[in-house]
């Protein structure tokens, strides 16, 4: 009894019979539970349409569950408001396969804007982004802007700015989708050393070396639903 | 204060990359301040005419030579227990005579003329002043009745009416169409306003999801769209009262020759100047508001 109690506080994502419906004939997950714990390495994977990117969606509120109850530690976010949906981001780093950063801004000015928008004052920021930088080896690429850089050092500053906020919850969908064997394994390595320090990773990947040198956690969607979910696993579809 | 700083900076930004945009905003808004300045003058200057004309207006009541004067001061009585006249004064026929030789003292014939009648052919005048000029019909009506029909000889306010009528007609139409103007400027603004916002955010969807997913709370993604509005308010309510007042340095002199009263449109800006100009803004900066709440409506989702 106790150690089922302590395995609920320690989880970090909590799904619960998730589904969304978005008509009869497009249902992006169906039935989905999953709990993930705090500290852990997970891949996602899937072909494409398996819901893999709906799952994130729901993870940071921009879309809503029509069925179902998430949980981020213990903060049920199934009906959250407006208000907190903020709050809830800043916990949950995001990391894409385009890098989505912003054309008209250094690499420091880059990874200053998600602390800017959410109201830091500027004496940290001028304290936390030269740190950030560090974390993923740019300390030198600061005032570079980000057509200046190669694929793997954009990104490395999509992930400074990610741990920004100091999230518990790292969400990279399929950060190495544009990148070669070298500089995949270096943003796999940084993930590693992330997920080292405590912060859960979630990781959204085609890339079946990946996964397979990660073994690590592999939860395995098709169709919405989760067909398989291996501890150490390997990637299989 | 550092939030605002930074959503202030960033309307800065948005405003400067829309810059064509953006002008164009102001520059409507100036059109429509400038025609609704236009109404409210023409309104003042209105109302300061027909001021001055009320002041000149008044009825005469001439009496026949023959009328007596128990008779013209029973008249005089009676029309002061009128509530809405304000001032009566009569002069009796001798008044008249010597009024009458005063302004033709250098008009031998005039004055030989009346040598020659040797009798005062004029009779007592009765100036009759109201509070409204369209109080006069009531008096004269109150007059035209067969009982003084003897008595009174004439009596004299039509041209003042028509005068009054002719300007309020005048002036109504010209508010009709400045209103007409403003609306019609007001529309524009509108969907300008809504234009350039709804472009503004078009441009920065790649920054605005990516304050999204950084966890930006409403008022970063949102608060630059206020800000513009209130940019684009003040300064096209500043632009406009630097016109305004280089327009009145140009009337006013034109204005002091119709009306020698010493009225001056600048003095009336001056002396009204939270007033007139605190009205314009807020209509304006709720105008752009509304506008922009409406523009973030449809295409931002926080």
């Amino acid at each position: 009894m106790f150690i089922l109690f302590y395995d609920i506080m320690l989880f970090m994502i909590t799904i619960e019979g998730v589904s969304k419906i978005y008509s009869t004939s497009s249902v992006a997950l169906r039935d989905v539970s999953l709990h993930i714990k705090a500290g852990e390495f997970v891949s996602v994977i899937g072909q494409s349409g398996s819901g893999k990117t709906t799952l994130t969606k729901l993870l940071i509120a921009e879309e809503n569950a029509t069925k179902g109850k998430i949980k981020i530690g213990d903060w049920e976010i199934t009906d959250i408001k407006a208000n907190e949906i903020p709050f809830l981001r800043r916990q949950i780093g995001m990391i894409f396969q385009d890098y989505k950063l912003l054309p008209q801004k250094t690499v420091f000015e880059n990874v200053a804007f998600a602390l800017e928008v959410s109201g830091e004052r500027n004496k940290r920021i001028t304290h936390v982004v030269p740190q950030l930088l560090e974390i993923v080896g740019l300390s030198d690429r600061g005032n570079r802007y980000p057509y200046q850089l190669s694929g793997g050092e954009q990104q490395r500053v999509a992930i400074a700015r990610s741990l920004a906020h100091r999230p518990k919850i790292i969400v990279a969908d399929e950060p190495t989708g544009n990148l070669d064997t070298i500089n995949t394994e270096e943003i796999i390595q940084i993930l590693k050393k992330i997920n080292e320090f405590g912060t859960t990773i979630l990781l959204l990947t085609h890339n079946r070396e990946v996964v397979n040198t990660l073994r690590r956690r592999v939860i395995t969607l098709h169709g919405g639903q989760v067909v398989l979910d291996q501890e150490a696993g390997k990637y299989i579809l | 204060m550092i939030s605002f700083e930074r959503v202030a900076k960033f309307a800065f930004q948005d405003i400067v990359r829309n810059f064509g945009l953006s002008f164009m905003t102001v520059l409507i808004l100036i059109l429509m301040l400038l025609s609704v300045n236009t109404l409210w003058s023409v309104k003042v200057i209105t109302n300061e005419a027909i001021g001055l004309i009320k002041e000149q207006v008044n009825v005469s009541i001439y009496f026949a030579a023959n009328a007596g004067d128990k008779n013209v001061s029973e008249i005089e009585k009676y029309v002061r227990a009128f509530p809405e006249v304000i001032n009566v004064q009569t002069q009796s026929a001798e008044e008249v005579l010597n009024s009458f030789k005063q302004r033709h003292a250098l008009s031998k014939d005039v004055l030989g003329a009346l040598d020659e009648l040797n009798t005062n052919p004029f009779g007592p005048t009765m100036v009759i002043k109201t509070r409204e000029p369209q109080d006069y019909k009531k008096i004269i009506q109150a007059l035209s009745v067969p009982e003084y029909k003897d008595i009174i000889e004439a009596k004299s306010f039509d041209e003042h009416e028509s005068a009054i009528e002719r300007i309020q007609t005048m002036t109504n139409r010209t508010e009709s169409v400045v209103a007409g103007l403003v609306l019609l400027f007001a529309a524009i603004s509108f969907l300008i306003v809504f234009n350039t916002v709804r472009t503004a955010i078009h441009t920065q969807k790649t920054e605005i999801s990516i304050k999204r997913l950084v966890g930006a709370s409403s008022w970063f993604i949102r608060g630059p769209y206020w800000v513009e509005s209130l940019i684009f308010s003040v300064v096209s309510l500043s632009a406009t009262i630097a016109i305004i007042y280089t327009t009145l340095r140009f009337i006013d002199p034109y204005l002091s020759v119709v009306f020698p009263s010493g009225f001056s449109l600048t003095n009336y800006y001056n002396s009204h100047i939270l007033y007139v100009f605190g009205i314009q803004f807020l209509s304006v900066l709720v105008l752009t508001v509304i506008s922009s709440s409406l523009a973030m409506r449809r295409q931002l989702k926080v």
